[in-house]
């Protein structure tokens, strides 16, 4: 009920809108330009995905299975970036190769403004989610076949037709994740200067002509996308999984990388502290023009903004997480459909999910929710409640099915089961979903910017409407402050989950 | 499983109480006196003017602001969106045309306030539908440095001049005062010449930029020769030192469009009393004093001086517009510059 009342009524709430008001807006479609920029997107999110694969294969392989040097370090470093907003990295890489940028210059700040710039940022941004997959998948994987091929062959070998081929899962999944965000971007792009297939459907929702029946239209060609990766994934990753919540992998003896170790390990750390240049170049600028100074002044009540709703958001994904996750990893009735629902809320575009909330909320009868931090609560679990679902499900699907069916037989109700045992069982794995639900919903924006309550803006979109005319320094303090907050999230969080491992 | 139940029971019932005491304080409300403000001027600007309300009048603000990149349409639509259960009291736009848009569905009541006495009828609706202050206009910002001894750019024709091909940039005509000045264009040169004009610019390898701060930056940075933008971002430039000139543009000709700032009050918005009392301190000297010299917005008001560096606006040569008229000219041009974007 929870899913429905907030993935499902805000998409049927447009859907029927579409078809009751704004028929005529799917005339928009008729027209060429649509359909080229919509090329054009596809296109670039797929060279972000091909590099985004290109530098996190062998990455996440150096990581779990090799003697790169450091590699926990420089896989908690390298994976960092992925936990804030695209737009916020964008900033930082302006201010590092922007013209007047720490290490800028014509050439740098041309490129930077470019489809090439664009490409750049997006798989700089979205690697880590591929290193992190494979190396997930990795470590959690059964070391059997390795020890045999490790007995025969050389490492290069068992690398490549050993551990990669037992990853495809996890590859598939990490490129069809990349996939749907780069194509769904809309902020970085739009500061870039390039032009992609969200911006028109922004156009028509951001636009002087309001026109979120054809804004609901031009969404349709991305929601079919949308739906082929649904496919796709669920007939390469299907039912298969990789560990979660245990790293045995690393415990494992690893692959000698012999006389590469020394370039895979520079290499490794130079992708690791590349990625977090332009968050350097943020805190330099923050320092640089006294930021930090009047951080007070400007940050209101942002940063507790964002925290406390994050915080309930997360709670209520996670909660739906062992519930619909326990399901679909039991294959049970109806859960399919429910991950389906929860994926599509995921995958369509911010924007247009946004207007389906301000236009199924937004009533008197529903103000008071509306009009407070509630409707951020809301938003976030609309979007989100899939990172805590499949999270859930995949821990759940490791752990043994015959406690759960000793106590039915014995007569446990399907809720006491579930309280009782599956929620004991998995609990480090289901406080893994919350930290990963709450990191996702600290670093919402393009959703929260449509619809955040009056005076109750998330640090996200208070960064953003400061942006460009607020005093640079501020912004980029205000911008190094969400990096503490996420930072001191990921920390407490795994901490616990450190702690409860140990216990 | 018993232990596991023991050990977790009273963790989820802990955190379950967290939980509801968080949930309460970010969706409670307060019962002291509000009132709900969207605005399209810059945050920079506008928070302060907000805060300072507060602190006089004891009144809460909750306020919405606009990104740059949407300015003026943004919280415009949004305020379309929920039009049929309005959170918005007050409505503050960057510009005199928007308000148009919400006067045109009936949106707005009419109010109008003691302390518009004193400003121009020209900035002011007769009916109190919507009242101006605090002026910007469109100028062009030149970089000293790039542009050299050569001769300076005076109209914004020059920015299709072949003489600068590539050297020039304004703003995303979607979105923002661009439009506005798009459609002041369109009704002043006529359809077929601003069409004209537009595909000059496009086939002199003029710049769009994502907004008029990103023109100051691509502009003070020397990307670019000169750029269109507004006042306020040209006065940005100028206090961060930077080798720029404003040049009003088309003095001798179609004349600066200038905008000023305009405040509405909203219809059935939740606090109407409020509501008045945060328009009539908007409209009171002492903030168009403020806004002439934190954001270099130009007063209305002859008896203020206007901000340093800058014309009064009785001194410029001003391009004679209809805003009612732009706001119907915006609106039937979308189309057509959404082609032209390329969206």
């Amino acid at each position: 009920l929870i899913l429905f009342v907030f993935c499902a009524a805000p998409l049927l709430h447009l859907t029927s809108e579409l078809l009751l008001s704004a028929r005529p807006a799917l005339h928009v479609l008729a027209s060429p330009r649509p359909w080229e920029l919509l090329l054009r997107s596809l296109f670039l999110a797929s060279a972000v995905t091909v590099l985004a694969l290109g530098l996190g294969l062998p990455l996440g392989l150096s990581i779990a299975r090799t003697d790169l040097r450091g590699r926990t370090s420089l896989w908690l470093l390298h994976a960092f970036p992925m936990f804030l907003p695209p737009f916020l990295l964008a900033l930082g890489w302006f201010e590092l190769l922007g013209r007047q940028g720490m290490l800028g210059g014509d050439w740098t700040a041309t490129w930077l403004f470019s489809e090439a710039g664009l490409i750049a940022v997006l798989a700089l941004t979205f690697t880590p989610i591929v290193t992190s997959l494979v190396a997930l998948s990795l470590s959690g994987m059964d070391a059997t076949q390795e020890e045999a091929a490790r007995a025969v062959a050389r490492s290069w070998r068992v690398a490549t037709r050993i551990l990669l081929p037992s990853a495809r899962p996890a590859i598939a999944l990490a490129a069809i994740i990349v996939f749907a965000l780069s194509l769904s971007e809309l902020g970085v792009p739009m500061f870039l200067r390039v032009d992609v297939y969200p911006a028109a459907v922004f156009a028509r929702l951001g636009g002087m002509a309001y026109a979120p029946g054809e804004a609901t239209a031009l969404a349709l060609p991305l929601l079919a996308v949308a739906i082929a990766l649904l496919l796709i994934e669920r007939r390469v990753v299907g039912k298969r999984t990789f560990a979660i919540a245990g790293l045995r992998g690393l415990a494992r003896t690893p692959l000698p990388l012999g006389r590469w170790r020394l370039p895979v390990t520079l290499a490794g750390w130079g992708l690791a502290l590349g990625g977090f240049l332009p968050l350097i170049a943020l805190a330099a600028h923050a320092i640089r023009n006294q930021g930090f100074r009047q951080l007070q002044n400007w940050s209101g009540s942002a940063p507790w903004t964002s925290l406390i709703t994050a915080v309930v958001a997360a709670s209520v994904i996670a909660a739906l997480g062992l519930v619909i996750g326990h399901a679909f990893a039991r294959r049970l009735r109806g859960s399919a459909t429910l991950d389906a629902l929860a994926m599509l809320s995921f995958v369509t575009p911010a924007a247009v999910l946004g207007i389906g909330l301000v236009g199924l909320w937004n009533r008197p009868a529903t103000s008071a929710v509306y009009g407070s931090t509630a409707i951020l609560m809301i938003g976030y679990i609309a979007r989100y409640s899939i990172v805590g679902i499949r999270t859930a499900a995949s821990v759940i699907r490791q752990s043994p099915v015959q406690l759960e069916e000793a106590a039915a037989i014995t007569g446990a109700s399907a809720w006491r089961r579930l309280t009782r045992i599956v929620l004991p069982a998995n609990a480090r794995g289901l406080a893994a979903a919350w930290l990963l639900a709450l990191v996702f919903c600290l670093r919402d924006l393009d959703s929260a910017v449509l619809y955040y309550p009056a005076g109750g803006e998330p640090l996200p979109v208070r960064i953003f409407t400061l942006e460009a005319n607020g005093p640079p320094g501020v912004v980029a303090a205000l911008c190094v402050a969400q990096v503490v907050l996420t930072a001191a999230a990921l920390a407490a969080g795994s901490l616990l989950l450190l702690r409860g491992r140990t216990n | 499983v018993s232990a596991d139940e023991g050990g977790h029971q009273p963790v989820v019932r802990l955190w379950l109480l967290l939980l509801a005491l968080l949930a309460c304080a970010a969706g409670c409300t307060k019962s002291s006196p509000e009132v709900v403000v969207y605005t399209s001027v810059d945050q920079v600007f506008s928070e302060p003017v907000l805060k300072e309300f507060e602190r006089h009048s004891g009144v809460t603000v909750r306020a919405v602001y606009d990104t740059e990149e949407t300015k003026s349409t943004g919280v415009l639509n949004r305020l379309i969106a929920e039009s049929a259960s309005p959170q918005a009291d007050v409505f503050w736009s960057g510009d005199p045309m928007r308000p148009f848009l919400l006067i045109k569905r009936g949106l707005v009541e009419r109010y109008a306030s003691p302390n518009a006495a004193d400003i121009p009828s020209a900035f002011k609706a007769a009916d109190g539908t919507w009242t101006g202050f605090a002026a910007r206009a469109r100028v062009l910002l030149v970089n000293r440095s790039r542009l050299g001894t050569g001769p300076r750019p005076t109209s914004i024709r020059d920015l299709a001049d072949p003489r600068w091909r590539g050297q020039t940039a304004i703003a995303n005509p979607l979105y923002g005062t661009t439009t506005m000045h798009t459609a002041a264009l369109s009704v002043t040169w006529g359809d077929a010449a601003t069409k004209a004009f537009f595909e000059q610019l496009k086939a002199n390898g003029v710049r769009i930029a994502s907004s008029n701060g990103e023109v100051k930056r691509l502009v003070t940075s020397g990307e670019v020769i000169f750029g269109l933008t507004d006042t306020d971002d040209a006065n940005e430039a100028l206090r961060d030192g930077a080798p720029v000139d404003i040049v009003f543009p088309d003095a001798d000709g179609a004349g600066t469009l200038v905008m000023p700032t305009a405040v509405v009050l909203m219809k059935n918005g939740p606090h109407g009393e409020s509501a008045r009392k945060l328009i009539d301190y908007l409209l009171s000297p002492s903030v168009e004093q403020q806004m002439a010299l934190a954001a270099a917005h130009l007063p209305l008001r002859a008896s203020i001086a206007p901000p340093r560096g800058f014309k009064g606006v009785s001194d410029i040569a001003a391009m004679p517009v209809d805003y009612g008229q732009l706001a119907t000219e915006v609106e039937r041009i979308q189309p057509w510059l959404r082609t032209w974007v390329g969206l």
